[in-house]
């Protein structure tokens, strides 16, 4: 026989259009269109083309293929593979000249626990920020009513900081700045 | 095993093998030769030879140009040349094509019509 046994092959003209399951490795040199349910692996030619949704255990992509790819073990994109869809599968190889659009699930990842850990850090170095600056007008008012409170004396230096001001901030950017330079002042 | 080396030689040319654990349910159409051990339902359309083998199961309605039936067939066949039913085939539905072959041992439960004027070609 020409053919080997557990290798099914979809031929250049040929187009499936429907559900497809087995349990035998599969090769693509036609189209398939539909839902794609193997527990070996799918190899797609450059010939091929498929879109569907891919169950496969290996699936190795030279031709298209259009949907998503879910294997048990590897999917690999080579050179001459194009893909749209998403993919996940604890290995995915895509060589250098393949194109791909979609997103990656390897499930999880090693890799994550240094992302949390730098994520950590990162938290820990962003909230210092913001923690300090509300803090800062808090007790600039506190002042400001403690001196208006204390003494009359200076009420008759804020009239006069008032008329600076509009000569001094042409823009309302500057303005912004300050005022943050005052806060500054409050706080030291 | 003999009925599969017989059925080989004009396979050689095949492109197509659905394989004996591959179940399709959907439509199956082009221009090359079919071999299918597996399983397909719906429905087959093609311009060349479909050859289902002992394993092969069809529930389809089928379209071709030649047909050769080792396995089962549930559903109707048209073929534009021919229809072979070989020994040990099980099939049920009718057959349309201007030439109709029944080997001895062949199981076949339907309509035949050798009428050739809506088969084309030949």
């Amino acid at each position: 026989m020409a053919t080997t046994d557990g290798t099914t092959i979809i031929g250049e003209s040929i187009l499936i259009s429907g559900s497809l399951t087995g349990d035998e490795d599969l090769t693509v040199r036609g189209r398939v269109e539909g839902t794609l349910t193997l527990t070996r692996t799918l190899v797609v030619e450059p010939t091929g083309m498929v879109k569907a949704e891919v169950q496969v255990k290996n699936c190795i992509i030279a031709g298209i293929v259009v949907g998503n790819v879910t294997a048990t073990e590897s999917v690999e994109i080579t050179k001459e593979g194009r893909m749209v869809g998403d993919i996940a599968a604890p290995r995915v190889i895509i060589v250098d000249g393949a194109s791909f659009r979609g997103r990656i699930d390897m499930g999880e990842v090693d890799v994550g626990t240094e992302r949390r850990v730098q994520g950590a850090t990162a938290r820990s170095a962003l909230p210092a920020r913001p923690s300090l600056r509300p803090s800062a007008p808090a007790r600039a008012p506190q002042r400001s009513e403690a001196k208006k409170a204390e003494a009359p004396a200076t009420q008759p230096v804020r009239p006069s900081a008032q008329p600076v001001r509009p000569s001094t901030p042409p823009a309302p950017v500057a303005m912004g700045s300050v005022k943050r330079k005052v806060i500054v002042k409050t706080k030291k | 095993m003999a009925g599969i080396e017989k059925a080989g030689a004009p396979r050689s040319g095949a492109h197509t093998v659905i394989g004996s654990s591959i179940v399709i349910d959907g439509e199956i159409s082009g221009d090359e030769d079919l071999v299918i051990q597996g399983t397909v339902k719906g429905r087959i359309a093609l311009k060349e030879s479909l050859y289902v083998e002992a394993s092969g199961v069809i529930e389809a309605d089928i379209e071709t140009a030649n047909v050769e039936v080792s396995g089962q067939v549930t559903g109707n066949i048209a073929a534009s040349d021919k229809v072979e039913l070989k020994a040990d085939c099980k099939v049920v539905g009718d057959i349309r094509s201007p030439r109709i072959l029944i080997a001895d041992g062949a199981v076949f439960k339907g309509n035949v019509d050798m009428d050739v004027k809506e088969a084309k070609g030949k």
